[in-house]
């Protein structure tokens, strides 16, 4: 295990020195790539301010908005059309068209309608996140194994019942993968449109500071960002670990 | 009777789309115009306007973007997978490349890099090279260690092992990562061309959006949409020439259990990734 940290840590190493070096020959302007050092260096200014934290602030409020809307309305669906065959068969196509769509070219039709409101930017999320949500659910309430149904149906056993005590731990993993998938997404997606729009957060930070010169800081809110989604990846995982105890593990690691 | 499966799949999305051909037929709302109108105004951009060069721009783009993202990550992915030590000294960097948002880096790469396609290139290279990557690593692991050990044990050198062992093993994972690569390109173009560009199928529906015109925005947006289901069923079938003997042979082979849809396959295919 300890050998494992140092050699992370060493490829950590490896790749700082990479990015200091390409930074330091000059191969690309240090507007679009500055060094590494300048990048923590405006990260400790950050972390001082006010507008950063104002900003995360921002980005994670929309973000988490959409997310409760996609869960309140992805899981039921998903457990609903995954348990009767009939709506799961009527609805893939549609779903297959829905979820390839990239959400973010609504954009342009979201501004018109709704304008450039915090809501608007919820929407977006929502819409990103129902489908990894509502699909996972799904995948997991057919994942019931065929002698379970039988037995469940053999029983008489009431609707309400099977849906809490039968179809919803049976969903339980892989509803946790949808989740986690949906939280990245939430984040991601939040970003995106303050890119695009004027909507304060840090999306819009990292445009502003561009535009100001302040590459630094720029890379600086893109890692912040990273770090959000990286620290949800784990802590979706440790929640996973935690709540799916009772589940034999899916596969070994090593390690 | 193959038509009833079909007509089962099929008769949900036709209600909606009658639907909404009815509820906008008289529409007088500004926002939402008659669904015919719109689809007059996609195919007249389409024959007459220049919404044939747009898609063409963003077509490329695209396609440049995730042929490179596929060479280079499905090579360095090969490499990772096999090698062990690399395996676990670039985990957790990985993990926090794939989490860093592509988006973010729409502003500093176009603002520096200019507004032609070449950064778009980047930028779409950028953000769909992860799931590849990953994935290829994963198809790597997730072959058997008795076919490991045996082409191993007969000493098959190590082009031979590539190119015949390692590589078809790990194709279902890498084609389950291109998928997911596509639709973030698909997410990318159309960003990185709202955000500058001065054509592209992401320009067409900023410009006609900021100056109102509601029917060539919905006009936009559904082609984007079209562009999007079309790469991917595209791949579907490349993927199905491809991988005709997995599909086949996966239930006589493999254990009972139903394995089709491995956990990590379906885990990164949630095509709505930024």
């Amino acid at each position: 295990m300890a050998k494992v940290r140092l050699l992370q840590l060493g490829a950590l190493v490896v790749v700082l020195v990479l990015w200091a070096a390409i930074a330091a020959m000059g191969v690309v302007s240090s507007t679009a790539l500055p060094g590494p050092r300048a990048v923590a260096g405006a990260f400790g200014g950050l972390f001082g301010s006010e507008a950063f934290w104002q900003a995360v602030g921002e980005t994670l409020r929309g973000a988490v908005t959409g997310l409760l809307c996609a869960i309140a309305v992805g899981i039921p669906l998903g457990l609903l059309t995954g348990v009767y065959t009939a709506a799961e068969e009527s609805s893939r196509l549609l779903m297959e068209i829905l979820r390839s769509f990239p959400v973010i070219a609504l954009l342009p039709v979201f501004l018109l309608v709704l304008g450039s409101t915090p809501g608007m930017k919820a929407t977006v999320v929502f819409i990103a996140c129902v489908f990894p949500v509502l699909l996972q659910a799904q995948y997991g309430a057919r994942s019931v194994c065929q002698a379970v149904h039988e037995t469940v149906r053999g029983y008489r056993i009431p609707r309400l019942l099977r849906l809490r005590r039968v179809v919803l731990p049976a969903a339980a993993p892989s509803i946790m993968t949808g989740l986690r998938l949906a939280a990245t997404t939430s984040v991601l997606v939040a970003i995106g449109v303050e890119v695009l729009t004027t909507l304060p957060g840090i999306g819009h930070m990292i445009m502003e500071s561009q535009q100001a010169g302040a590459s630094a800081r720029a890379y600086a809110y893109i890692f912040t960002a990273g770090g959000i989604g990286y620290t949800i990846t784990l802590l979706a995982q440790f929640a996973e670990h935690r709540l799916l105890r009772w589940r034999p593990p899916a596969h070994q690691d090593e390690e | 009777m193959p038509w009833k499966p079909i007509l089962r799949q099929l008769w949900l999305p036709a209600l909606v789309f009658a639907v909404l051909l009815v509820a906008t037929a008289g529409s007088t709302s500004f926002y939402f115009p008659p669904l015919t109108d719109v689809l007059a105004t996609l195919w007249r951009e389409l024959l007459h306007g220049g919404l044939v060069s747009d898609l063409w721009f963003s077509l490329r783009n695209i396609l440049l973007g995730l042929a490179l993202a596929t060479v280079v990550g499905t090579g360095a992915g090969l490499a990772i997978g096999e090698v062990r030590t690399l395996r676990l000294a670039t985990g957790p960097l990985l993990d926090f490349a794939r989490a860093t948002p592509t988006v973010g880096f729409v502003p500093v790469i176009i603002l520096t890099l200019g507004i032609g396609s070449g950064p778009k290139i980047f930028l779409i290279f950028l953000g769909s090279v992860w799931p590849i990557l990953l994935n290829t690593i994963s198809g790597v692991r997730a072959i058997g260690p008795a076919v490991y050990e045996t082409s191993r044990g007969y000493r098959i050198p190590w082009p031979l092992r590539l190119r015949r062992v390692i590589l078809p093993g790990a194709l279902p994972q890498i084609l389950a990562g291109i998928r997911v690569a596509l639709s973030i390109a698909v997410v990318l173009m159309v960003v990185s061309e709202i955000y500058g560009s001065p054509v592209g199928l992401g320009n067409f529906i900023l410009q006609s959006g900021s100056s109102f015109h509601v029917a060539e925005t919905w006009a936009g947006t559904i082609l984007i949409g079209i562009v999007g289901y079309g790469l991917s069923v595209l791949l579907l079938l490349v993927e199905h020439r491809l991988l005709g003997w997995y599909h086949e042979r996966a239930p006589r082979v493999r254990s009972p259990r139903p394995v089709r849809a491995a956990p990590s396959e379906i885990e990164e295919s949630n095509g709505v990734v930024v």
